[in-house]
């Protein structure tokens, strides 16, 4: 598809990343919302479109988006949408929308209350309905598994999976992390993400607009998401195809980027992630603390695109986000920013 | 102190299995693993498409194991209820002899010193099989399938309910959830307790909300104390449903029932799907005068009252005021 290249982020907030919030996920929204909107002089009046990343399932409650579009503003009328994924996909589904032409200015979220209950539970009945559900296979089982893969393929081991997790907590000392005991071998509990409630909101604009309204849009140059076979137990678990395949689609090829934000929740993740798109030294990858600091799900992978935004914002010429579903990085999206379309 | 509330959610699905995976199930209840094959492999567990390109198989279906090759595994310490076992156990990708792709089953061998890769495993049934993976309780070290609790024997066929092939397969997964319950919930809850129905009245374009929504959806704000006004108890039938109730799990009603769209005396409002009270389904219409119905204190309890999603606490329905209809033909296009 012929893109345009003259869409940009241009701002974005994410609500405090905490174990447990007391809001709601409406209360969130509504003002993480508005954190990212009134830096930039604009209102929910100026938005034309907007799309929802959030997940029933989390919540407890069928049709839990529903009232979290008290959230956005109904008068006057907008574009809405909703998508049951990560809002790294409701950034692509608004960046689709901007392609139209005939609107100007769209917002994103991403929202989740991971603490409402067990992910051990959760997230089976997510998996394969007939096959993985009904053994209750958990997201510790996947990623242990996956680990063991990418462990026996050489791209990782357990010293360098806990100096990743060193990394991104800014803290640990190694000896001590390797002496713990495994939580789900290879796994160790610094291998694993935090339990994290929160939220984003990004707002995109199409080229004059953005510029007009920021000093240094962060342009989606390239955007591109691929899935694999929903079941493990028909994919190479040590390589991560739909990843490599989104990132030369997004362009990632043409020139080296500066900064990456993967949504790696476990430090083994982000070792394949990096071999998989071939990052080099020389790139920093997730400053941020990524998903091992805080991982709200449904915002994680928007957050990856907000922080990778901030370093355009910064001064920087080109990076990239990446933002990930399912078991065993089944489903990956790679965006890239740039500083000029 | 924001409150908490519990709420267990049960998920009861059941789904159809299709060709394949019915096939698949049906053997399962006699004892046997059948894999799908595409081109040279054979996929366990059977796929109707090819897992990379998404053609479509033949739909031939190969006997594979029972016995396998455990490729990799992980130890679960803390089995959760979801689990297969109740002990620790580790799940495993198993390729069944026969088999070109890895199944992941639970294989039951007490402790991970005995788990390595390169293990020979076999299925060990459950005695009364239906058609489900969790037929195969687990796997277990050796090349012979055992069935749970029994020697194994030849005269042991499949369960007498599934004679005939497997078609549908039943999921049930209870989750409890625990979310905050937002302030103004709380405080309409509250004043329905003392017989006042609380409304908030947004200060931009003062419209006004009940049922402790704690915010204006059109103008995007949080509503909060400051905006609290009292309510009218009386108001009009709009338009109303007759439930002919189904017997889903927790239903409670077995008889049709009424809920009424009441707009409030003075105010825009309407309280949507509300129950009645000392009106009979036949004799409820658009226009009937309606007057509030509170629980006594004593009838209060624990429950929050209030129906999809609205919590009204002690307001338990609308009984008519005695008062004369309101004739307005457009009364009936007012739901919201």
């Amino acid at each position: 598809m012929a893109t345009s290249r003259d869409i940009a982020v241009i701002g974005w907030a994410q609500t405090p990343m905490v174990r447990q919030t007391d809001l709601t996920e409406t209360q969130m929204l509504m003002r993480v919302i508005s954190d990212a909107l009134t830096p930039l002089g604009l209102t929910r009046a100026d938005v034309d479109f907007t799309c929802l990343g959030s997940c029933d399932y989390i919540t407890g409650q069928a049709f839990s988006f529903v009232s979290n579009l008290d959230a956005i503003g109904a008068w006057p009328p907008k574009r809405d949408s909703h998508v049951e994924m990560d809002g790294a996909w409701a950034l692509y589904e608004a960046w689709l929308r901007l392609h139209e032409g005939d609107i100007e200015i769209a917002v994103v979220t991403g929202s989740g209350r991971s603490s409402t209950g067990d992910p051990a539970l959760i997230y089976p009945m997510e998996m394969d309905p007939f096959f993985l559900a009904p053994l209750g296979v958990d997201p510790l089982t996947f990623a242990a598994l996956q680990a063991r893969a990418v462990i026996a393929a050489g791209i990782a081991d357990e010293q360098s999976m806990a100096e990743v997790a060193i990394r991104a907590r800014g803290s640990g000392d190694l000896a001590v992390l390797l002496a713990s005991d495994y939580v789900r071998a290879p796994l160790r509990r610094h291998d694993l993400p935090p339990i994290t409630d929160g939220a984003a909101a990004m707002v995109l604009a199409t080229g004059a607009r953005a510029r007009a309204l920021v000093a240094r849009p962060a342009y989606i140059t390239g955007f591109d998401h691929r899935s694999e076979c929903h079941n493990p137990s028909f994919r190479r678990l040590d390589d991560s195809p739909s990843t490599r395949i989104a990132a030369a689609a997004a362009g990632l090829g043409e020139r080296a980027v500066e900064v990456a934000e993967l949504q790696a929740a476990f430090t083994h993740e982000e070792m394949l992630l990096r071999h998989v798109l071939g990052l080099g030294a020389g790139v920093t990858v997730n400053a941020s603390g990524g998903a091992l600091r805080a991982n709200p799900i449904m915002a994680t992978g928007l957050c990856r695109v907000g922080h990778a935004a901030d370093h355009i914002f910064g001064g920087g010429s080109r990076s990239l986000a990446h933002s990930t579903s399912g078991p065993c990085l089944q489903q990956n999206l790679v965006c890239i920013l740039e500083d000029r379309p | 102190m924001t409150r908490y509330v519990e709420s267990t959610i049960t998920f009861p699905y059941r789904r159809s299995l299709g060709p394949v995976l019915g096939a698949f199930m049906t053997a399962l209840t006699q004892r046997r693993i059948l894999g799908a094959r595409s081109g040279d492999e054979v996929l366990v567990p059977p796929m109707e498409w090819d897992p990379a390109s998404g053609a479509e198989l033949s739909g031939e279906m190969v006997e594979v194991g029972p016995a396998g090759t455990v490729e990799s595994w992980t130890w679960v310490g803390s089995p959760t209820v979801q689990h297969p076992l109740d002990r620790p156990f580790a799940f495993a990708f198993i390729r069944l002899d026969g088999a070109t792709t890895p199944l992941l089953h639970a294989v039951d061998v007490g402790s991970p010193d005995r788990m390595r890769v390169g293990q020979r495993v076999a299925p060990r049934w459950k005695p009364q099989r239906i058609g489900h993976i969790t037929d195969i309780a687990c796997f277990v070290p050796g090349e012979e399938p055992t069935v749970d609790g029994e020697e194994p024997t030849e005269a042991d066929g499949p369960a007498a309910d599934v004679a005939g092939p497997v078609a549908m397969m039943d999921y049930v997964a209870s989750i409890t959830y625990r979310n905050p319950v937002p302030p103004a919930a709380d405080r309409a809850i509250a004043a329905s307790r003392e017989q006042r129905l609380l409304g908030l009245r947004c200060p931009i374009c003062e419209r006004v909300y009940v049922g402790g929504r704690g915010y204006c959806p059109i103008d995007a704000i949080e509503l909060g104390p400051d905006t609290e006004i009292d309510l009218p108890h009386r108001g009009t039938i709009t338009n109303f449903v007759v439930v002919t109730p189904v017997q889903y799990p927790g239903q409670t009603e077995t008889e049709p029932f009424a809920r009424v769209f009441v707009l409030l005396d003075g105010y825009d409002v309407v309280l949507g799907y509300q129950p009645v009270i000392d009106l009979p389904v036949d004799d409820i219409h658009v226009g009937l005068r309606v007057a509030a119905v509170w629980a006594s204190p004593a009838e209060v309890g624990d429950s929050d009252g209030g129906g999809m999603g609205q919590s009204l606490g002690s307001l338990i329905g609308w009984m008519p005021s005695g008062e004369p209809d309101i004739d307005d033909p457009d009364l009936v296009n007012r739901i919201f």
